[in-house]
């Protein structure tokens, strides 16, 4: 594992030592070749995890996570090259500085053996992303989201502290490695409800769960487009990783315990993808429709079955991807308007086709579209959720037409139709845009030929 | 005023604090304290004005009552244990007496109401003496007397000025106000731990030390004592906004700074000894801390607040020279990781 964390951690100096012309070049090729290195760790021989020492291990689950996050960092470089160009040498560097340490951070998080480990690197991963919403981000809300941000996931997170030193306190050790054998049942008390609550809280807040969701509309919309990326890639699915991990020691309070998050997330997710259909500004567009697809992720983790299991890893690959994309679509709308409304930027397709075909793919996979990983994963989740109990599949069919509906709409806002007069001066598309959404959606499309590197662990 | 006469009160300072933290007779630590009192009341009046001396006067009447109130504690400890050597103390009246005394040496709620007034009314590095320097005695009693302090009011003043130290200085733009109020919570963090381990108490108090010396340091090199005049420094020196940024993450006690090392042993060191409430509370209150950090934060790294055009080229006295602010802030940051090096306390 040190040969991904290491090269990582050497790509700040590789960034403070470049020249003016060579900074975007030489972090972004070197990125890429880490990514490379991490593809390795899909070749998972056995049921059981990789180990790589004591304090690194791999399993299925957290490497296609993995590969996502290194895949992503010469994605967020080149996506943002333009909004940088202008800025002097030094905030250049001190940008892809923060982009870097959230990398390493986010690797150790997903690599991490010992869970205190995990949830001091998870915390770490707050401050970047804070300093590069509210240093970088262009609205005054800015400020605002930061806060929001913050303390959220931090009042979450703080009792996960105490619920994993108390669990230490029991259990002798929190190496996930040795929890995994010796999980005995919690014995039915008011603690250990407690204890549920305080070790799920965290990650409720983070995925997030619909009640708890203030902070996402406002941190991606006010985030620059890297951190808008990581945000939606990554962030949120530092919540589903940790609650796929720390579930299996939770039973059997999760049986009873899981009812109000399921209610919540099963109602959310119709209504934050009924909100998608009323939005104006993109990006708020795409922010909920991220809480809509986690809601999913959230109900395939409560369950604990197999098969949503399997669900919810490839949903949260899936859903990282197309955000992503999305993300990137919105944002080269926004470096050419700078608005983020939707219906200023209309008809695009006949000014920029190329651009319309990259806003079509990434439309229909955000729809799950067969045979996408997104319809895998939505489709083990509905599956898995009808056994649970049948009435789910109302709401679950709901939130798929919902789904496609918003989708469309912002497809066809953005797209089609007669294109206003104010923007046929606008740039053609960079072959870098270009490049960056090819490289989004060529995994996302390769994927689907073999899913099974995906499906997690329960595979 | 005249250097060697500086050097001589200094002294005292110092002196009066070695003679407490060192000696092992109940008399000598209150000659200690005493020593202390009167030689740095003129290192609070640096500057000769009616804020200054106000200050000074508040400080004097606090301390003096609780030097009187730990000499009561001592005369009756005398009186149940006829000995005045320093080991527990063998009365609980007495021993209550002597945990409010230094509580008010300390600032501990609800005895804190004299630190915001005294910092603010003094000048930064007077100001940087009492919070860092003045804290170190008191601390070192309450370390030797903790098998005997009564947990109910320990615990009781822990949380309380945690509550008071966060709610406290959220209405704050002065700095010298936030440091102090800072110190309230930081202090109710430290003796929260004392009746469990005190050695984290005095863990917490190293890096306190240095955190809040790494912060009074940067605001002398920007002479800034508002959140106003903090917020030009991105005009002056640049790169002191990263540095105030860092440090103050480190004081909010973020992962992955070293200022979360003493607040995460804490919680450990309460859970392990199975008080869940407790610890969960004091972490929730700490947010509150955070937050004004935070403001902080904003107003000078994170935004470049705005500023007329004459303090964009400021004309300023020569740079201070501030003694060994690289050190500090790479220890006040980056002591993490070192944590398993804990384990040669024991």
């Amino acid at each position: 594992m040190l040969k991904i964390i290491i090269p990582t951690i050497m790509l700040m100096p590789l960034t403070w030592l470049s020249k003016k012309n060579m900074i975007w070049i030489n972090t972004t090729t070197y990125s890429l070749l880490i990514s490379l290195i991490s593809l390795s760790l899909l070749n998972q021989p056995s049921n059981n995890s990789l180990n790589f020492s004591l304090m690194f291990f791999s399993d299925p689950l957290s490497a296609p996570l993995l590969v996502l996050t290194t895949w992503l960092l010469p994605l967020m470089l080149m996506a943002s090259q333009h909004h940088l160009s202008k800025e002097p040498l030094t905030r250049k560097k001190l940008y892809i500085t923060m982009l870097t340490m959230l990398q390493t951070f986010l690797i150790m998080t997903f690599t991490a053996t010992e869970l205190i480990s995990f949830y001091i690197l998870f915390e770490a991963t707050l401050v970047p992303t804070l300093i590069i919403i509210t240093r970088w981000g262009n609205q005054t809300e800015r400020l605002n989201a930061g806060l929001y941000f913050l303390f959220y996931t931090l009042m979450g997170s703080l009792p996960l502290l105490v619920a994993l030193i108390s669990i230490q306190n029991l259990t002798g050790s929190l190496n996930f490695l040795l929890i995994q054998y010796w999980n005995q049942a919690l014995p039915d008390s008011w603690s250990n409800i407690f204890l549920w609550l305080a070790c799920m809280m965290a990650f409720m807040v983070k995925m997030p769960l619909y009640g708890l969701h203030l902070w996402l509309p406002k941190a991606h919309v006010e985030a620059p487009i890297a951190g808008s990326m990581v945000l939606a890639a990554i962030l949120l699915k530092l919540g589903g990783y940790g609650m796929l991990r720390i579930t299996t020691m939770l039973n059997p309070q999760t049986s009873f315990m899981a009812y109000p998050f399921l209610m919540l997330s099963l109602w959310g997710m119709i209504m934050t993808s009924s909100i998608c259909l009323r939005q104006t500004d993109l990006k708020s567009l795409i922010a909920y429709s991220s809480v809509s697809h986690m809601a999913l992720v959230i109900v395939a983790v409560l369950i604990q079955t197999p098969w949503s299991y399997m669900g919810a890893t490839a949903l949260m690959i899936a859903h990282g991807l197309t955000s992503s994309m999305l993300f990137c679509l919105a944002n080269s709308n926004y470096e050419r308007t700078h608005s983020r409304t939707m219906i200023l930027a209309r008809g695009l397709q006949t000014l920029l086709p190329l651009m319309a075909a990259w806003w079509l793919l990434a439309s229909l996979t955000n729809l799950a579209l067969p045979p996408s990983i997104n319809l895998i994963g939505e489709l083990f989740v509905v599956m898995s959720s009808f056994s649970w109990s049948n009435i789910t599949i109302i709401l679950m069919g709901a939130n798929i037409t919902i789904t496609a509906l918003y989708s469309l709409y912002m497809l066809i806002t953005t797209q089609r139709g007669k294109y206003t007069h104010h923007i046929n001066s606008i740039k053609p598309s960079f072959t870098r845009e270009n490049a960056l959404m090819a490289l989004h959606m060529t995994p996302l499309l390769l994927l689907s030929l073999n899913p099974k590197i995906i499906l997690g662990f329960t595979y | 005023m005249n250097p060697l006469i500086f050097t001589t009160i200094l002294m005292t300072v110092l002196l009066g604090t070695m003679i407490v933290m060192m000696s092992s007779h109940w008399l000598m630590i209150w000659i200690g304290f005493e020593m202390n009192l009167l030689a740095i009341i003129p290192i609070l009046m640096k500057k000769y004005n009616p804020r200054t001396m106000e200050a000074s006067t508040k400080y004097f009447l606090t301390q003096a009552t609780a030097s009187m109130l730990l000499m009561m504690a001592i005369i009756i400890n005398l009186m149940h244990s006829g000995q005045w050597t320093i080991m527990k103390v063998f009365n609980p009246t007495a021993s209550i007496i002597m945990t409010s005394a230094l509580a008010m040496k300390l600032g501990l709620t609800p005895f804190h109401f004299w630190v915001p007034e005294v910092t603010q009314g003094i000048s930064l590095t007077s100001g940087l003496i009492l919070l860092t320097w003045q804290k170190l005695a008191p601390m070192s009693i309450l370390y030797q007397i903790s098998p005997s302090i009564n947990l109910n009011i320990l615990l009781t003043m822990a949380v309380l000025s945690i509550l008071v130290g966060g709610w406290g200085g959220l209405n704050q733009t002065q700095l010298r106000k936030i440091m102090a109020y800072s110190s309230i919570a930081h202090m109710g963090w430290m003796t929260a731990v004392l009746a469990y381990n005190p050695t984290l108490t005095m863990l917490n108090m190293l890096i306190y030390i240095m955190m809040t010396l790494t912060m009074f340091m940067l605001f002398i090199h920007s002479s800034s004592t508002t959140t106003l005049s903090l917020s030009h420094t991105w005009n002056k020196t640049p790169l002191t906004t990263t540095l105030i940024l860092i440090t103050l993450l480190s004081m909010g006690g973020l992962p992955p700074l070293s200022g979360f090392m003493p607040k995460w042993m804490i919680i450990q060191e309460l859970t392990k000894n199975s008080s869940i409430i407790l610890p969960t509370l004091m972490a929730i209150m700490a947010l509150l801390n955070l937050y004004f950090y935070m403001r902080l934060t904003y107003s000078t790294s994170l935004t470049m607040f705005p500023s007329t055009n004459n303090m964009k080229m400021k004309w300023q006295f020569e740079t201070k020279r501030i003694t060994l602010l690289p050190p500090l802030i790479v220890m006040s940051s980056l002591l993490l990781p070192l944590t398993p090096m804990l384990s040669i306390l024991d």
